[in-house]
């Protein structure tokens, strides 16, 4: 069954046809021809340093959960900066396209973005930002440290987070493939009903939009799954519950309201599905269906997505305060209530995403008062942080310094939060960039625990630290930018800015739009001290010997490890004495010990599978949003092919020898004595400059 | 939860499962599914009715998955499969419960349908 749609339909090549490609647009021919540059030269470079088997042995055949998490964090990243790219046009319109005057260029009439295209910047805008950006590097550090912080070998189930990652990768790949092959959604990120219907949307965008989240979310819950089993089972001996790390108590959170609400928005995107491919009438106005059915399905799962990304973001907090405050955490069993006790909050929230719907006094009530209840844990963990940092010997290191701004912006962001929890203030504000402001205050500390994270976690993978002043450079722009366009936008929100707007028709709004603008350009310096960090870093990383604890003061197990971590990462299971076993150890001298006797290690093999399947995913996403039936077929018969194949795969593994095991730990060793020299030697002359 | 951690298939949850249970899980759901589906596309059932027996339906579907697929009992072997389906009853609750009070309320309130009395005497826009 097929429904008809609008435009021409091959059996060949679908809905495809060569007016698919925007070659009239000159933004995406810049951008096309960008990328592809880039593409090529990365490209040219593998291929130029002979380093095509090294990419498929080491990396894209990977089963290593460190190595998965660090391709987690590389996606998020690109599309952190695509993301950004499309924030950049909307406000460079908003700001050009002021008044009836405003002048237009490439086929605006105000401003240089047709509707029809700015409609499609915003939707990818907040699809890829929490989507493809905040969750993959969450995820990301998920994967990297949670194994190491309970003291396992890898994840639960090591393939399964390979096939996890690559369907997240075959879903951004789509989104990326919008930009020059069809439209992207022009309904928003949440998916505004009912203009997601075939007669509203007959184009592909909102097709691209729903099959990269359909295949995203399926990554997404079988990483929860993979999470939870792996916390739940794999923790080392003496790692009871509560010795576990705030960081992995919040990934144990986030993952159970991962496993839980994704599929409901699975549900509501299968139902659109319907809809659009077989004329069913779940969200359509007439025919029994009911609009308001998917708002609710989406935000059942979007409220819980919130928490879902702000959760570990205060795992992250939580490593970060004590080990440069060289205190162990405040509270610690109130910081792990709370958690739990914002995930449970998170599931009686939703209906605040609609109070203007008009379900009435008593529902508005009850939801206004849940929302508000959210405030009580969150409370608790701002004052243990406090507390935490309270006559604490403080470092401000690039990484305390993203985990402060962070903080400041969870109060603005939290208070302004509270403000629309209550419905009259909710009615006055809604759809207004009040609103607009209040979220990017909670996405932006998840953007700043996400730098926070990568600075202090960096040294442990890769053996050398970022620099920390070209990282206090990114910070301090980075953070002054924030500041900038977020007060100005919380003042337009009052002075009636409403959201999503390709022509911003008051000429009153003109000087925030400029001091927005201005912040924004802050945003783009900040970029180049970014990438100036890295390139320093990398090209200075030989000049850095690393102990197992570069900071000095970390805490928790994860840091027992050598660095960088071998890939197998403990030599023999930590057994683990209390909560903040490296601090323990530090205490009584025993952070060197090594073990008499080595035994050997069972290590997964790495596998193809994943990869391939998750390409057979993409080109199954893409053939549906086409409607290219036949190759939707034989991807989809791949994919099941691919699945049973790997079910008759036994799968061993292998064993390092303990004399192997031994070889490589003294090898590590011999790195981190030198190290440790290396470091007393700064701090000596350090001592005697004073 | 102990078992073989180099060969999968020598788990003992794993090898509680056969071809014919997920062959007969397969098909009742399938069966299940699609007797509530063409129930809901013959809109001859009054609607007490068809709500009850589509809830019925699913119920089994449920039932029948959680048994055949998913080799569900109250051993203490399956303790962490029962925890997490008695966790998710609550979310099921709030999350159904609330929606249809909301839906309840808006419908009252947005969807008012006068009776055909009520709406004869009363002046409608086009008069």
């Amino acid at each position: 069954m097929q429904l008809q749609v609008p435009g021409p339909w091959s059996p060949l090549l679908g809905r495809l046809t060569l007016n698919a490609i925007p070659y009239e647009n000159p933004i995406l021919q810049v951008t096309f021809a960008v990328v592809a540059l880039i593409g090529l030269v990365i490209v040219g470079l593998v291929l130029y340093h002979k380093k095509v088997g090294y990419l498929w042995r080491e990396w894209l055949t990977t089963v290593d959960h460190k190595k998965i998490g660090v391709m987690y964090i590389i996606i998020g990243l690109v599309m952190l900066f695509r993301g950004f790219a499309d924030g950049l046009l909307i406000r460079t319109q908003q700001v050009l396209a002021n008044g009836p005057h405003a002048a237009g260029m490439l086929g605006a009439k105000h401003g240089f973005l047709p509707p029809f295209h700015f409609d499609q910047v915003y939707s990818a805008h907040g699809t890829i930002m929490i989507l493809f950006a905040a969750t993959p590097i969450l995820t990301g550090f998920q994967n990297i440290v949670v194994p190491l912080q309970i003291g396992a070998r890898d994840m639960a189930f090591p393939y399964m987070n390979a096939v996890s990652l690559w369907l997240t990768t075959a879903a951004a790949v789509l989104v990326m493939i919008s930009l020059f092959v069809g439209d992207f959604s022009q309904a928003g990120w949440v998916g505004l009903i009912p203009l997601t219907e075939l007669p509203y949307s007959p184009g592909v965008g909102v097709d691209y939009w729903m099959w990269a989240i359909q295949i995203s979310s399926v990554g997404t819950t079988l990483n929860a799954i993979n999470m939870i089993v792996t916390i739940v089972d794999m923790r080392a001996p003496g790692m009871s519950w509560f010795r576990m790390p705030v960081f992995s108590w919040t990934t144990l959170s986030t993952n159970i309201i991962g496993l839980t609400a994704f599929p409901v928005l699975g549900v509501a995107l299968a139902l659109l599905g319907a809809d659009r491919y077989l004329g069913t009438h779940f969200f359509t106005a007439g025919m029994g269906g009911n609009l308001m059915l998917y708002t609710n399905l989406f935000w059942i799962w979007g409220h819980p997505e919130v928490y879902f990304l702000i959760l570990p973001t205060f795992g992250v907090i939580s490593e970060v305060i004590p080990a440069f405050s060289e205190k162990p955490i405040f509270g610690y069993v109130t910081m792990v209530a709370a958690t739990f006790a914002i995930a449970g909050i998170s599931w009686l929230v939703w209906l605040h995403h609609f109070f203007t719907m008009g379900a009435g006094p008593d529902i508005n009530g009850f939801f206004s008062v849940a929302t508000m209840l959210v405030g009580i844990p969150t409370g608790v963990k701002v004052f243990n942080w406090m507390f935490t940092l309270y006559r604490g010997r403080i470092t401000y290191s690039v990484p305390m310094l993203w985990a402060m701004f962070g903080l400041f912006l969870l109060l603005v962001g939290g208070l302004t939060g509270m403000m629309l929890a209550i419905p009259a203030i909710n009615y006055t504000v809604h759809d207004s960039v009040f609103v607009i402001a209040h979220f990017h205050c909670m996405v932006l500390m998840v953007v700043c625990a996400g730098f926070a994270g990568v600075t202090y976690w960096f040294p442990k993978l890769f053996g050398f630290k970022l620099d920390e002043g070209w990282g206090k450079a990114f910070f301090w722009t980075f953070a002054i930018g924030t500041v900038t366009v977020f007060s100005a936008m919380f003042a337009l929100g009052f002075e009636g800015e409403t959201r999503r707007l390709d022509w911003t028709f008051n000429t009153a709004w003109k000087p925030m739009l400029v001091v927005e603008e201005v912040g924004m350009v802050l945003y783009v310096i900040s970029l180049v001290f970014f990438a100036t960090m890295l390139v320093v870093s990398i090209r200075n990383r030989h000049k850095q010997r690393l102990a197992a604890d570069p900071w000095g003061t970390s805490r928790t197990l994860e840091w027992l490890t050598p660095t960088p971590v071998p890939f197998y990462n403990y030599a023999v299971t930590p057994q683990v004495n209390t909560r903040d076993e490296l601090a323990w150890r530090r205490k009584y001298g025993l952070e060197n010990t090594k073990p008499d006797v080595y035994e050997d290690i069972h290590m997964p093999r790495n596998s193809g599978l994943p990869v391939i399947l998750g390409a057979l995913a993409g080109v199954w996403g893409f053939a549906m949003i086409w409607r290219i039936w036949w190759l939707a077929a034989i991807s989809l018969v791949g994919i099941v092919l691919v699945v049973i194949i790997r079910s008759f795969d036994k799968n061993a593994g292998y064993h390092l020898q303990p004399a192997e095991v031994e070889a490589m730990e003294r090898d590590l060793a011999i790195g981190a004595i030198m190290a440790e020299q290396s470091d007393r030697a700064h701090h000596h002359t350090h001592a005697e400059a004073h | 939860m102990a078992g073989s951690h180099s060969d999968p298939l020598a788990h003992p949850e794993v090898r509680q499962g056969s071809a014919m249970r997920y062959i007969a899980g397969f098909v009742s759901t399938v069966v299940l599914m699609g007797a509530a589906l063409i129930v809901t596309m013959r809109h001859d059932l009054p609607y007490q009715s068809f709500v009850e027996l589509v809830g019925g339906l699913a119920a089994l579907a449920l039932f029948s998955q959680a048994t055949l697929f998913y080799g569900l009992d109250i051993s203490r072997a399956q303790i962490w499969k029962g925890v997490s389906l008695i966790l998710t009853l609550p979310l099921f609750i709030i999350t159904v419960g609330l929606t249809v009070w909301m839906f309840q309320s808006l419908n009252q309130r947005t969807m008012v349908m006068p009776t055909s009395a009520a709406a004869a005497s009363q002046p409608t826009l086009l008069q």
